[in-house]
């Protein structure tokens, strides 16, 4: 048992950008593992929502990374390491649920096209999958590793990646929380 | 911008109901069975600098779903929130301190439809 810090999402698909929320609120295939396995829930910001708006197009992580995104994720990261801080001086034992293929919030998959711009028009596919952290991600891998904390194990949602299998999704959720 | 399956509805929730004690009353399972999105709000027990901080990213996300016409409730109480909200320009929104799981749902279920939701229309499907 621990506390799993997970992504704003997971309790609540309104802040997902238009079309992408799964559900009318709360995420249960993720927060259900989290309860079942005895691990208390610190809901993180969504860095894209207080950014860019309701009304954001959907994006890669080149669109996002500016100096003016990086700042409010290192100010968002700030006082998500706080928390984090907290609980691993009670020691407890933290983990960090993110949303694979987010260009923010991605923990080992995130989105990237160096070309994509302009009029928002793209075809069908995931071609803009590719390995690595979202930026709200390493701002707060940044943020931990100012504070010599060291970064929690990681697990993510995975609608957003091809062949999404929920029983997989808690299966990783489940194994990352069992470190 | 396409419908897809958000509620429109969004509810600020106490600590003690996201992570609620023995017995306690459970408002993720009140507002997964009434269909609402949950903003949790920092634990009482969080030093002031930690909940300030959070509280003021909690009042920046509530001010863009207001301005957006989702609806918005406050379920119990966090010492900060209403300062929080003011600075964002917005009143505190209806609220309950439930005693209990029915009371919670009930609360959320009874609400009027979202202005958002009148906007976009019934979800597909």
């Amino acid at each position: 048992m621990g506390v799993a810090f997970v992504a704003h999402c997971m309790l609540n698909q309104n802040s997902k950008v238009g079309d992408g929320a799964h559900c009318a609120g709360v995420y249960s295939p993720v927060v259900d593992v989290l309860r079942a396995n005895g691990w208390r829930i610190e809901q993180m910001p969504c860095p894209e929502l207080a950014f860019a708006g309701l009304n954001r197009f959907w994006a890669v992580r080149e669109q996002y990374d500016t100096a003016a995104f990086r700042g409010h994720c290192a100010r968002l990261a700030a006082a998500v390491a706080g928390v984090i801080a907290l609980r691993v001086g009670q020691g407890e034992d933290v983990v960090l649920i993110g949303v694979e293929g987010s260009p923010s919030m991605g923990v080992t998959i995130t989105s990237s096209d160096p070309r994509r711009g302009g009029r928002p028009e793209w075809p069908e596919g995931s071609p803009e999958l590719v390995s690595g952290e979202g930026i709200f991600v390493e701002e707060l891998r940044r943020e931990l590793n100012s504070r010599g904390i060291g970064f929690p194990r990681v697990a993510g949602e995975t609608h957003a990646i091809p062949g999404h299998d929920e029983a997989a999704e808690q299966a990783a959720i489940e194994s990352a929380l069992e470190g | 911008m396409k419908r897809d399956e958000r509620s429109f509805r969004v509810a600020l929730v106490a600590d003690r109901y996201v992570n609620p004690p023995p017995g306690g009353v459970d408002g993720i399972a009140a507002a997964v069975e009434a269909g609402w999105g949950v903003i949790q709000l920092p634990a009482d027990d969080y030093p002031a600098e930690v909940a300030q901080r959070l509280l003021f990213e909690v009042a920046e996300q509530a001010d863009e779903f207001n301005r957006h016409g989702y609806d918005l409730v406050l379920v119990g109480q966090r010492d900060g929130m209403a300062e929080a909200l003011a600075r964002v320009g917005i009143a505190v929104p209806d609220a309950i301190t439930p005693e209990s799981f029915v009371a919670l749902k009930d609360f959320l279920g009874g609400r009027p439809s979202p202005q958002a939701l009148r906007r976009f229309g019934p979800a597909a499907g």
